[in-house]
């Protein structure tokens, strides 16, 4: 990883959050939670529409690869997803357009007994709708390592 | 929906009744790899994972990030939720049958506020995921 990336800034990047992928995506991870089919269930929980599962908006993190190519990696097949984070600051439901902005936090380097010399590289993006309310931010931890990993 | 957990009623230590997910399947991985866009070849392509030393194809970490969001909203409801934080501990398998059970570990009187923490444990008892979240619950 390149250690000058940290600070780096993207240009921002839209989207809608479509219902049909919140019901693909509620599937996908096996949660039959009726608030994410029926905006009735939505509406007895107080939420404006159909809500997005606490970790949907990481899967639109794959549109834009500027940032993580900005990291510098060589390799991909050292790379580990060491962590992920999620702020919630506004609901997030079907039909909102966000604006995602990313920057890079940090790239930091330490040295691993087990496993050799590690980069540690922080990406955060942070998502507005489109009346400009900051509504989450997510925090995408990736570390190389110094020897082959998930691959 | 069942009532969610209330602030009133929790203290730490209480946790949610917890969740089995599994067997998975290649299917349940396919499926979220379409549903996220992850299409990391060692997730859905046998022969690519098995070339490069992988017993098999293994699961993506945010789907198991995904299982401890359920845990989590289940729990307290989606609009409750105010920070989740998802650490990757090891990696799992078709055939794999992950549990997971949160508990609270801090309870802020003033703000109304929660901290959990959940693991996402395999059928050996092998942490796959860990998390920790920040709630704000019904009062």
């Amino acid at each position: 990883m390149d250690t000058s990336a940290a600070g780096k800034t993207f240009p921002p990047y839209e989207f809608q959050v479509e219902r049909g992928k919140i019901r693909e995506f509620a599937a996908a991870v096996g949660d039959p939670n009726p608030v994410y089919r029926d905006p009735a269930a939505a509406a007895a929980e107080g939420l404006p529409g159909i809500p997005a599962p606490p970790t949907l908006l990481r899967t639109f993190l794959y549109e834009p690869q500027t940032s993580a190519e900005a990291l510098g990696v060589v390799d991909w097949s050292f790379i580990v997803h060491g962590e992920q984070e999620f702020e919630y600051f506004a609901p997030v439901v079907a039909g909102d357009v966000l604006t995602g902005t990313q920057r890079i936090l940090s790239v930091t380097e330490k040295e691993s007994r087990r496993a050799g010399k590690l980069a540690i590289g922080v990406i955060e993006t942070v998502f507005h709708n489109q009346r400009g309310e900051k509504v989450q931010v997510l925090r995408r931890t990736l570390i190389e390592t110094g020897q082959r990993i998930a691959d | 929906m069942a009532q969610h957990a209330s602030f009133a009623s929790l203290n730490v230590g209480d946790g949610p009744a917890p969740l089995v997910f599994g067997p998975l399947t290649r299917t349940d991985f396919v499926r979220y790899a379409g549903a996220s866009h992850d299409f990391n070849p060692n997730h859905h392509d046998e022969i690519y994972a098995t070339e490069r030393g992988n017993k098999t194809v293994f699961g993506m970490g945010m789907l198991a990030a995904g299982y401890g969001g359920r845990l989590m909203t289940d729990w307290f409801g989606v609009p409750a939720l105010r920070r989740l934080r998802i650490r990757f501990a090891s990696r799992f398998w078709p055939g794999d049958v992950l549990t997971a059970t949160g508990k609270v570990m801090a309870k802020n009187e003033a703000d109304g506020v929660l901290e959990c923490e959940f693991t996402l444990v395999n059928q050996d008892g092998e942490v796959i995921v860990r998390g920790d979240a920040t709630v704000a619950p019904r009062t």
